[in-house]
Parts: C-alpha cells; sequence; structure tokens
C-alpha cells in the first residue's frame, strides 16, 4: 500500500501540533508518530489480554519496528505492485493451492484475532479501517519477526552448546558416573563443564541435583546461564540458593549454591538424603570449606552408595583428587584455547636500582608502547594485566592514563574487589573502535570474573595473599611468588576468542623455580571458624580429620586455644552451650558474641545492625577519603565512640533516606562516599541476625504488627504490587546492557565524573531499591533506626560494654607519648604485637585527641611525673575487630572502651599487690590506683557484677539449648533470666562504669611481664584477709603466689616492694554499724565491714548473697582470749564486742 | 494449579533434518494462555523460553506438508508459504513456487554453503 504522498509536508507542518485526528479530519490528516493517534491503536491492540500489552517493553520494541517497517515500505512500495505471478508450474498436489500472486503475507504462519475496530465502541471508532489494517498487517510482520528472533537465539544457543569442547564428553561422563559412585571431571576454563554437566544430568532425567560453588556471585550467574540454556529461565527447574537469597522451588531440579551453606545442609541431615547427584566445582581452588567438604564426603560416601559425586576441576592436580576417592576415574577434557605466545621480559637492572617500596610501572608501559607498535588499532584485542594488589594497581593506573591520554588508544581501568560495583562492572563495556581497554586486576581475573576479547596478557608474576600468623593471630596480606599453575591461569586468558600473547615480567628460570600449585587455604588462615564447624558437625578430633591435605598443627592448636579462650569450647574441648550457638552464626565468634550479649541487654536492635556493619567490607570508598566535599558531608554521621557506631549511624540515616518518598538513597551515598551495596548487604544480614536469634530464642520473634485500617492495608498491597511489576520489567530488560567507554575514563576519581551517567539513570528504576524494599520490613527497620536516635547515655554505655566484651581480648592500649605526637604518628600497642596504627578510615585516626586524657583535666600528680604515669579516670583502651597487617600493622573498627572498669569486667586474670593500689590486667596492663580503698572496693563490684553476669548468661543459653533438644514447639513457661533481674544488673553495671577512680596505665615491658609474680610462697607473709571481696573464699595460689579470690582473680601475688610497709599503717576506726572501735589497715576494714553483720544487706537482685552471708560470718571468727574472764572464745569482732560489755 | 511451575512439556521436538531439539509443551493452531493469535498449521510450540511472560509461545517446527517430515522452522530447514514445506521439498518442487521465494531459497543455498565462520 503507497504512503500518502504528502505526508512528508504534512509532518512539517504538524510537528508542532499533535492533536488527536477526529473522524473527519483522520482521513487526509494522518499522522503514526502522534502519540494520540499510538494510543488509540494500543487501547484497541494492546490490552491487557492481548499478546502484547501497553506501557510493556515488548511494545516500546513493536513500535520501533513499526518505524523500520514505515520506512523501509516507503522506499519499496511504488514498484511491482501488481506484478504478474509468471505463471508458476503446477506440481504435485500438495503444493496446487499454492497462491499464485506472491504476497509476504503468505509467508507468515500466523494471524491475529485482535478485536473488530468497526464492531467495537469507544476509541476504536475514531480510527479509520484502512489505518487499522495496515496496523495489523504491521503487527502480523512483528510477530513474525519476533518469533524468527527468538528462534534464531534458540538455534545459535544450540549450536553454540555443541560446539564446546565438553559437548563430546557428555555421554562419558554419564556413563562413568553410572559404573562408579565419584568421577572427576578435569577440564580449563572455557571447556563449559560448568554449565553443561549439570544440563547433561537434568537431560539423564536426575532431578535431585546439588552443584556447590565457592563464590555467591557463581552461583547465581551459573543458576541464569543453566537456566537460560536448557531453556527454563523463567520456570523453576534451575535455581540458586546463597546466604540471603533462594529461587529453589517444589519443582527445582538443580540447584547452585555455596559450599558453606551445603555444610550447613550437611550438619542439619548428615546424609544429604535431599540429593541424588553432587557437584562440587572448582574442587583445585582449594578453599577451605571445599576441602573440609571434601573430607566429609570421602566419610559419608560409603553409607550412601545411592549418592553420586561429580568434581570438577580446572587440569591442576587432578591425581590428588583421584587418589583421596579411592581412585575416582577422571574424565578428562582439553580446553578450548587458541594458541598463545609467551614473552618473557625480566625487569632485573631496575628492579635493583630502585629499592624503593613502590612498584616501577616502566615495564607495563613497554608492553603498551610494544602492542602499539606492532598491533594495527584495527586489530581489536584488549590488555589484561594483572598486578598483585591495589596500590599496585594505582601506581600502573596513574602511569597507564597519562600515556593514554597522550596517544589516546587506550582506556585503562582497574579491577579489584574493594572497588564499587559500577566501577567493576566497566571492564565489560566496550572501548570506542581503533582504542583497546587496558584492564588492571588482582588475580580477580585469574579465575572468578571471565572478560571477552582479550588478547593481550601482562603477568607481574605477583599476587598478595592473606597469611595468617598463629602466634600474633594476625592476618598479614603479604607479596608472593604465584604458582605455575597460577601463570599458566593468568596466560589462558590471553587465548579465549583468538590467538594471544602473554608477557611475562620475569625469567623463564623464575617461571621453573615457581611452585607447581597454589597453597591451600587451609594452609594460609585461621582456622578459628572451621575448628568450630567441625565440634558442631561432631566430626571428632580436628587433628586427626582425615583432611585432602592436613592443616600445620600449630593452626589446629592455636585455633582451639582461642576458642577455648573465648568460651566456645571448655577445657575437654568440648562445645560449650555458647559455643554450639556460635557455630550456628555465620559470622566471627567475637560477632556471634556481641549478638547473644546484645539481645540479653535488651539492645538486640541497635546490636544486630553493629554486628551487621562489622561484617561486611567497609562500605567507605576509597577515593572518598581524599575528598573534601565526601568527609564533610560524612562528619555529621562520625561517632567519637568509634567505627561501629559511626557505621550505625551510617546505616541508620540512610535507613531513614529510604523510608522517604522521592529521596534517592544512591545520591545520598555517593554524595558521602558511600558504596551502597555495602549497606544492602548489612540489611541483608541483619535481618539474618534476627532471625537466628528468634530461632534460638534469644529474641522474641517477629512482633504482631500493629492493626491498620483498611486504607492503609489497602495502601500497602498495591505499592508492593507496584514494587513486583518493577522488578519483573527489570528482569525483562534482561539487566545491563553494555556501554560503549569514553576515551578519558575517570576512574578512581569517581565524584563529578559519577554525576553524568546516574542522574541521567536517576529516573529509571533503582533495581537494587525495589529489591530492597520487597525483602525488608522497612517499617521495621525504620522504627529501629529512629529509636537508635534515642539511644540514652546508659544505652550507649552498655552498647559499649557488649561490643567490649564480645571483642575482649583484642584491645589496643594508647602509647604514654600519644598527646605529643602527629595524628598520624599515634601508636597502639596489642598484648602481641607493639606500635600498631589505626586504619587510614578509622575515626580515631582524624580525631585521635579523644583518646588522650592530657588536657581533659588536670594531672593528679607532682609536676615531675611524666606523661606516662599520668592519674586519671579518663584513660581509654580500643577494643577492635581486626588487626591487618598490610605495610604497617593496622587496627581496623575500633571502639573506645574505659580501661580500668572494662579490665576489671573482662580481663582473664587480674593481679594485684597487698593494699590493690597495683593491678596488673592479663600479665601486660598495669594499673595503678591512688586510693587503695576505692580500688578494692572496684574489685569486689566487679566480681560481684561478673559472677552474676556469667550466671545470667549461663542460665539463658542452657535453656536456649533444652528448647533445642525438645523441640521449638515447647515455648519457655519462664524466661530463664527475668526481666528484672537483667534490670537490676544493667543499673550497678551502669553505677560501675560511672565510678571515676584516678589511676595511671601503661603496658608492661617484657622484663616486667617476666618478673610479674611473688611466686609460691611456703609462709605467706600477707595476711589473708576474709571478707575482703565480699564472700570469696581465698586459697594460695600454687604459681603466682598470693591468694586466688576467684577464677581471675589473684590477690597480692605481683612482686613489689611498697606493699610491705602498708601493713603498719593502721588507723583507729569505729564500724558504724557494730560499733567496733581498733586500729585497722584500709583493706582490714573493708574486710570488715563486708563481713560485719550489723551492716544493713542492701545486695538487690542477689538473695543468694544475703542467705549465703550469716553462715560465711563464721570466717571471721578467731581464737579470743578474755583477759578477764580468763576464757578462750572463737569469736568474730562483734562477737569479741558483745563479749566485752557483758564485764563493764 | 500445583504453581507457577512452567507448562510440562509433553515431549521432545527433533527437526529431521537438522537435529535441532527442544521440549515442546503444545501441538496444534491455538497456543495456549493466548487468545490473540491463532497458527496457520499443526505447530509444535513452547512458551518462549527468552521471555518472562507466559502468555508468549515460540513456535519450534511443523510436518512438511508435502513428504510429512516433522521440521524445524529455522530457514535453512523449512519455509512457510502459505503452508509448512521442508527445504529439500521446496527444491525437488522449486517451480510451484512463485519467483521471490525461488530467489528467496537460492540465497540461502548460497549462505548456508559459505562454511560456518569463526564465532
Ligand atoms: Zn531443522
Ligand atoms: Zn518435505
Amino acid at each position: 500500500m503507497p504512503p500518502p504522498r504528502t505526508r512528508e509536508e504534512r509532518d512539517h507542518r504538524d510537528r508542532h501540533h499533535h492533536r488527536a485526528p477526529r473522524e473527519e479530519e483522520a482521513a487526509e490528516k494522518w499522522d503514526w508518530n502522534c502519540p494520540e493517534t499510538r494510543r488509540l491503536l494500543e487501547d484497541v491492540f494492546f490490552r491487557d489480554e492481548d499478546y502484547i500489552r501497553r506501557g510493556s517493553e515488548e511494545c516500546q520494541k513493536f513500535w520501533a519496528f513499526f518505524e523500520r517497517l514505515q520506512r523501509f515500505q516507503h522506499l519499496k512500495a511504488p514498484r511491482k505492485e501488481e506484478k504478474d505471478p509468471g505463471h508458476p508450474k503446477r506440481g504435485i498436489p500438495a503444493l496446487a493451492d499454492l497462491p499464485r500472486a506472491y504476497d509476504a503475507r503468505y509467508r507468515i504462519n500466523l494471524s491475529i484475532l485482535g478485536p473488530d475496530p468497526r464492531s467495537c465502541q469507544g476509541p476504536g471508532r475514531r480510527l479509520p479501517p484502512e489505518r487499522v489494517s495496515e496496523f495489523r498487517r504491521a503487527l502480523l510482520h512483528y510477530l513474525d519477526f519476533a518469533q524468527k528472533q527468538a528462534f534464531g537465539r534458540l538455534a545459535k544457543l544450540q549450536r553454540e552448546r555443541a560446539a564446546l569442547p565438553i559437548a563430546q564428553y557428555g555421554n562419558r561422563i554419564l556413563q562413568t558416573l553410572k559404573e562408579h559412585q565419584v568421577v572427576v571431571v578435569a577440564g580449563d576454563t572455557g571447556c563449559g563443564k560448568s554449565t553443561q554437566v549439570p544440563q547433561y544430568l537434568l537431560a539423564a532425567g536426575f532431578s535431585h541435583v546439588a552443584c556447590t560453588q565457592p563464590r555467591r556471585i557463581a552461583c547465581i550467574s551459573l543458576a541464569k546461564r543453566v537456566g537460560f540454556e536448557s531453556l527454563s529461565q523463567y520456570g523453576s527447574q534451575v535455581g540458586y540458593q546463597i546466604r540471603f537469597e533462594s529461587t529453589r522451588s517444589a519443582a527445582t531440579k538443580i540447584v547452585f549454591l555455596t559450599v558453606g551453606l551445603l555444610l550447613r545442609q550437611i550438619q542439619r541431615e548428615p546424609t544429604l538424603p535431599q540429593y541424588q547427584v553432587l557437584i562440587v566445582d572448582e574442587v583445585h581452588e582449594r578453599h577451605l570449606h571445599n576441602d573440609f567438604l571434601l573430607g566429609i564426603l570421602r566419610r559419608l560416601l560409603p553409607g550412601r552408595p545411592d549418592l553420586k559425586v561429580i568434581l570438577m576441576s580446572a587440569t591442576i592436580n587432578i591425581s590428588l583428587f583421584s587418589s583421596y576417592f579411592s581412585h575416582a576415574p577422571v574424565v578428562q577434557v582439553p580446553g578450548r584455547l587458541f594458541p598463545i605466545t609467551v614473552v618473557y621480559q625480566p625487569q632485573e637492572a631496575e628492579q635493583t636500582t630502585s629499592k624503593s617500596e613502590k612498584l616501577d610501572p616502566r615495564p607495563f608501559l613497554r608492553v603498551l608502547e610494544a602492542i602499539d607498535n606492532k598491533y594495527p588499532p584495527e586489530e581489536r584485542g584488549d590488555l589484561l594485566v594483572f598486578l598483585s594488589g591495589m596500590a599496585e594497581i594505582s601506581t600502573v593506573l596513574d602511569a597507564a592514563q597519562a600515556y593514554a591520554s597522550l596517544t589516546q588508544r587506550w582506556v585503562v581501568l582497574p579491577l579489584h574487589s574493594a572497588l564499587s560495583v559500577a566501577d567493576q562492572d566497566k571492564v565489560f563495556d566496550v572501548a570506542p573502535a581503533g582504542v583497546r581497554k587496558c584492564i588492571l586486576s588482582t588475580n580477580i581475573a585469574e579465575t572468578s570474573v571471565t572478560i571477552d576479547g582479550i588478547r593481550f596478557v601482562v603477568d607481574s608474576g605477583k599476587v598478595k595473599e592473606m597469611s595468617y600468623d598463629p602466634q600474633a593471630k594476625l592476618q598479614r596480606l603479604q607479596e608472593f611468588w604465584i604458582s605455575q599453575a597460577s601463570a599458566e591461569q593468568r596466560k589462558g586468558r590471553a587465548g579465549r576468542t583468538g590467538p594471544g600473547v602473554c608477557y611475562r615480567l620475569y625469567a623463564e628460570s623464575d617461571y621453573d623455580a615457581f611452585a607447581p600449585y597454589p597453597v591451600p587455604e587451609i594452609r594460609r588462615v585461621a582456622l578459628d571458624a572451621l575448628v568450630l564447624q567441625m565440634k558442631s558437625m561432631s566430626v571428632g578430633d580436628p587433628r586427626t580429620f582425615p583432611f585432602i591435605e592436613p592443616p600445620p598443627p600449630a593452626s589446629l592448636e592455636t585455633a582451639i586455644l582461642y576458642l577455648r579462650d573465648q568460651g566456645a569450647l571448655d577445657s575437654s574441648e568440648a562445645l560449650t552451650p555458647i559455643g554450639s550457638l556460635l557455630a550456628q552464626l555465620p559470622v566471627d565468634v567475637v560477632i556471634g558474641k556481641m549478638l547473644i550479649l546484645g539481645s540479653m541487654f535488651s539492645l538486640a536492635e541497635p546490636v544486630l545492625t553493629i554486628a551487621a556493619a562489622l561484617s561486611v567490607q567497609s562500605p567507605f570508598t576509597r577515593s572518598a577519603q581524599s575528598n573534601l566535599d565526601c568527609a564533610t558531608a560524612r562528619r555529621p554521621l562520625e561517632s567519637d565512640q568509634g567505627d561501629p557506631f559511626t557505621l550505625f549511624n551510617v546505616f541508620n540515616a540512610w535507613v531513614q533516606v529510604k523510608s522517604e518518598r522521592n529521596k534517592n538513597s544512591r545520591k545520598w551515598c555517593r554524595r558521602r562516599g558511600v558504596e551502597e551495596h555495602r549497606l544492602y548487604e548489612m540489611a541483608n544480614l541483619r535481618r539474618q541476625f534476627k532471625e537466628l536469634l528468634e530461632d534460638h530464642g534469644l529474641l522474641s520473634g517477629a512482633q504482631a504488627e500493629a492493626p491498620r485500617d483498611s486504607y492503609s492495608r489497602l495502601q500497602q498491597r498495591r505499592e508492593r504490587r507496584a514494587l513486583h511489576q518493577l522488578k519483573r520489567q527489570h528482569e525483562e530488560g534482561a539487566g545491563r546492557r553494555r556501554k560503549v567507554l569514553r576515551l578519558q575514563e575517570d576512574v578512581g576519581s569517581s565524584d563529578e565524573d559519577h554525576e553524568g551517567p546516574a542522574s541521567q539513570r536517576a529516573d529509571s528504576v533503582d533495581i537494587q531499591d525495589v529489591k530492597f524494599k520487597l525483602r525488608h520490613n522497612l517499617e521495621q527497620l525504620q522504627a529501629a533506626a529512629s529509636s537508635a536516635q534515642d539511644l540514652t547515655r546508659d544505652q550507649l554505655t552498655l552498647l559499649k560494654l557488649v561490643l567490649g566484651r564480645g571483642l575482649y581480648p583484642q584491645l589496643a592500649v594508647p602509647d604514654a607519648f600519644n598527646s605529643g605526637r602527629k595524628d598520624t604518628d599515634q601508636i597502639f600497642h596489642t598484648q602481641a604485637k607493639q606500635g600498631t596504627v589505626l586504619h587510614p578510615t578509622c575515626v580515631f585516626a582524624n580525631s585521635p585527641e579523644v583518646l588522650h586524657t592530657q588536657g581533659q583535666e588536670a594531672s593528679g600528680r607532682e609536676g615531675s611525673q611524666d606523661a606516662k604515669d599520668q592519674m586519671s579516670c579518663r584513660h581509654q583502651l580500643l577494643a577492635f575487630v581486626s588487626l591487618l597487617e598490610t605495610n604497617k600493622p593496622y587496627l581496623v573498627n575500633c571502639v573506645c572502651i574505659p580501661a580500668l572498669q572494662s579490665l576489671l569486667l573482662f580481663s582473664r586474670s587480674i593481679d594485684t599487690n597487698g593494699d590493690c593500689s597495683r593491678l596488673v590486667a592479663d600479665g601486660w596492663l598495669e594499673l595503678q590506683l591512688v586510693d587503695s580503698e576505692s580500688a578494692v572496693r572496684l574489685l569486689a563490684t566487679a566480681l560481684q557484677l561478673r559472677a552474676r553476669w556469667e550466671s545470667a548468661l549461663d542460665r539463658q543459653l542452657a535453656q536456649q539449648a533444652q528448647r533445642q533438644r525438645l523441640g521449638q514447639e515447647e515455648e519457655a513457661e519462664s524466661p530463664a533470666v527475668s526481666p528484672r533481674e537483667m534490670a537490676t544488673l544493667s543499673r550497678e553495671l551502669l553505677q560501675f562504669m560511672a565510678a571515676k577512680v584516678p589511676y595511671s596505665l601503661r603496658r608492661l615491658t617484657g622484663l616486667e611481664a617476666q618478673n610479674l609474680y611473688v611466686g609460691p610462697q611456703t609462709i605467706t607473709t600477707a595476711p589473708s584477709l576474709p571478707g575482703l571481696f565480699g564472700n570469696s573464699t581465698l586459697s594460695p595460689h600454687p604459681t603466682k603466689g598470693g591468694y586466688a579470690v576467684s577464677d581471675f582473680l589473684t590477690y597480692n601475688c605481683l612482686t613489689s616492694d611498697t606493699d610491705l610497709y602498708s601493713e603498719c599503717l593502721r588507723s583507729f576506726w569505729t564500724c558504724p554499724h557494730c560499733g567496733l572501735h581498733m586500729p585497722f589497715t584500709p583493706l582490714e576494714r573493708i574486710a570488715h565491714e563486708n563481713t560485719c553483720p550489723e551492716a544493713p544487706r542492701e545486695d538487690p537482685g542477689s538473695e543468694e548473697a544475703a542467705s549465703a552471708a550469716p553462715q560465711k560470718a563464721s570466717a571471721l571468727q578467731r581464737p579470743y582470749h578474755c583477759q578477764l574472764c580468763g576464757e578462750d572464745f572463737l569469736f568474730t569482732p562483734t562477737e569479741v564486742l558483745r563479749h566485752r560489755r557483758q564485764h563493764v | 494449579m500445583a504453581s507457577e511451575a512452567e507448562p510440562h512439556p509433553l515431549g521432545m521436538f527433533e527437526c529431521q533434518l537438522c537435529a535441532l531439539t527442544a521440549p515442546y509443551s503444545y501441538v496444534g493452531q491455538k497456543p495456549p494462555d493466548t487468545h490473540a493469535v491463532v497458527l496457520l498449521e499443526e505447530s509444535y510450540i513452547m512458551k518462549d523460553p527468552f521471555s518472562s511472560d507466559k502468555a508468549r509461545f515460540l513456535v519450534l517446527g511443523a510436518r512438511c506438508s508435502v513428504c510429512g517430515k516433522l521440521v524445524c522452522v529455522g530457514p535453512d530447514c523449512s519455509l512457510f508459504y502459505s503452508k509448512r514445506v521442508c527445504l529439500p521439498c521446496v527444491q525437488e518442487n522449486i517451480s510451484a513456487f512463485p519467483q521471490e521465494i525461488q530467489q528467496d531459497v537460492e540465497k540461502r543455498k548460497g549462505a548456508s554453503k559459505r562454511p560456518s565462520s569463526h564465532p
């Protein structure tokens, strides 16, 4: 049908006032581009019950197609309208009725049933029939086009699958699996094993398949890919399960899950009855949990002969895995690699001249130059550079960007795990024509991230890995040479899409000297969590567990000792109640403890947030550190209590922003240099912690939602529906599309440069936001966040107490001379490590004066005293979450806590001198108190508070353990610890914390620490003072000397030259309660006061103490010889008085 | 209705020419879950695997109306011109088709003869 001749002219005329065509006008003034016209057509053809729905993405695609079709027909239409069919010859009868006159319409195998515009009322009536049929015909062509497109994708998918190297091995794998219980499938990256083997199993009829992955991200992407390839992308046959998310349903036949999650399933059901086949992928990576899983499986398999196991590995050390499972058969699949030329470019000379720590970027630039000289720009192919760490990346980044701005032939991009997600994604974008990408990456690109189009690889030969020093309990980030296996992996990245070149910046002889394989994780990291998990899975003594390669015995011993120290294991290495609870919390032991303690003090909400915040990577972006605007915007959120509180404030403020309509949280985060992704992770983790605490009865279950009126209920339902729809639309849009990179990508200084594209995106859907709002109850979160603003000073103090007790013994003491040092030179000492510094992200790094005692109050002693002996009641310790050694040992995530009280409450050992004016905590921190009387009082209170706190915790955990045994349905008849008891304990703890006692604080020198104790005494010189510390009975300490008062307190065991005199300092004193008048040393006086039977008992909440008092009093009885009546008695001092009165 | 699970596959469709296989969930002219479209031949249909909309379908193939072979709708295996005809049958009866189709078939032969280009 020829278009109206005059269309163009009319187009020009009408451009400025599109109107709905009225019936009489419609015939002549027809414009397909008029929005009103389109709306009318959509009303008629794209209704909800139609194949295409208005407003959908499909609808947009149709109009785009329509415009193309219009243009095409306009070009083509005038010629051969009435062409003679040319009398096709009659053939066989089956083809006799083929239409003679050709029409493209006959090539379409479908027909639209849509409404007849003539018969329909309303909008359709206003459309001229010939336009409607024109539209209908276009729609038909569109549907045909869409069918062809989808079928094309299907066919392409199948061609690609068939072309994978592994495709020829599918049957062999299935056959071998039929005959053996364990099969090793070995093939290099790109052979397709991770995506295809699960599908072969599906096709062979297996329906209970689990496939483990070391990384969460791989679970999601593989489930998506396999779902797509097996054509159940939007079905439920293929699912994944990771820490916070699950797409698993009853219909799921294959599930991708993390190793950690599978281990938890084994913990619940040790024989894994829910699976037929288990695929363990990437076993060669030798992750801690993977190695452990292999051990578990080896034990489990004899008891589950029907369970099949496929181990998938790169072609690295295959015989190790095969022989571990009694020589399991190996199916080896060749990788699909194009030839790669290796160029060795060792850099001896320069390396030795500049012995500075900084990496020399010149060898890397030389490779860029060489590529520019040798390969014409139109030959595409990007460069991937492997560097050891982030510092090295930024050094080379600077140099390479300078080079790139000269040549205009490179876009330089960093890639490491600390980058924001958006910046990470840039490496997948395409460079403009004639320009190459140069990606500077850590070993993350070795196996985890696959980037297409890489033709050149530069391998520095170095990697930075965490190594663990069990002695110092210290994680160290150290640079190592890589292994040969890693070098081959890196090289292989150049040959995935075509022949490639790998430049090795080391000599071939270096390569030969590399270790064949990387050091497995089990030999590098702290084993606390592993041991805890092993204990809770009752796999026996970790020392004898049949690991594929055993961990170093020292690491195991350190871990066991640490868990004993933390109270997770008892002295026989059995799991304690708190230990079994900790084993179920997927967090660091320290953070688990915080959660448990916090919920006891009704501080669950804030502790949940803080625990979550401390369990994810820091949300503060690196670039923002140097950015003044970010720093200023962030300042109001900073807390001088410490980093956990800053994170707490950030999260709460973010939740507030989220809950306000029309506020863009993404923008809010960017302005403050906060990586929003981490906040989403926090929210997820927080929710998981909350559920765990509820499951374990430590937190009363979800409060019943406040009753709402029907309007707001309706409103809420409507909102959720809208969110679901947004999510669906986003999924239809298939997420992110590749963009073309700009030549000058300003990565690293991502502030302004982000503003551009982001603000364009601002009105588009923030899918993270949508998911967040669907997953979380924002109202509840907001309530928690706003109640956080109302935390009282008391609650804050308790919160710090909880954090401190959780973090103990991870404490650091400020160096005595810090107040005279520059901000950047502040140093701190831990028990094991001297001279640590604050991490640059730490709040105190910018305002260390918060930690100084000087200047805050007048020094208590004569002027000549140096700073280290300064008397103050405000000494602070830093409790820290981790100690990280890179170029310096850094304290990460610090809270400041009052030193004296915290040490008295937490320390595992406190030793005193004779008058308790000198205390040593855990053998390394010395406290000198001016006033021995208040020292003794504090000690006595600490003893009592600790006992009550411990008892409450034990009862709580015991009850929880019992509930677990009996099953959840038995609701506890009454709480093990009454709220009143906790309230009293809290109050007294607060009183204790508020005590103002001047003291000095210092770290003992090594020599002092060695000669701390008087040692066991044959004749005890110091008097035993019954009742000095309340009701405790004293017994001589076997090694330190002095008297053991409790499991942590040893009285009078410190060597000293001053206490001897204090014995003689007696003065007369009259007891206000019983009237006893005698010469007393201060300590004797306290001892009397504590035991005076006449003294009013006001010990609230501890009836035991009160009831125990009368019997205990007998300990005060001493032989008394009355000189008036000449008789001998066993009297307490009061009884002596009473007796004497008789004689008056 | 058990769940939102996909329609149960009736069987595997396999093209007798190119061996393309895919599970189909319906055979006929009225695709399920939509009333807006009818098919002009007895087709083997699956739910469009590339769309989250469950009303969207994908025609995999149909029987050749000359030889009765089950063939896919791919351009190398069959064409539709008011009825489905497999490419071998088209070639055998090429003169029965209008010139446009003849030219088109010539083009396809040329295209498929070229060695499949490297990815
Ligand atoms: Zn075919
Ligand atoms: Zn045929």
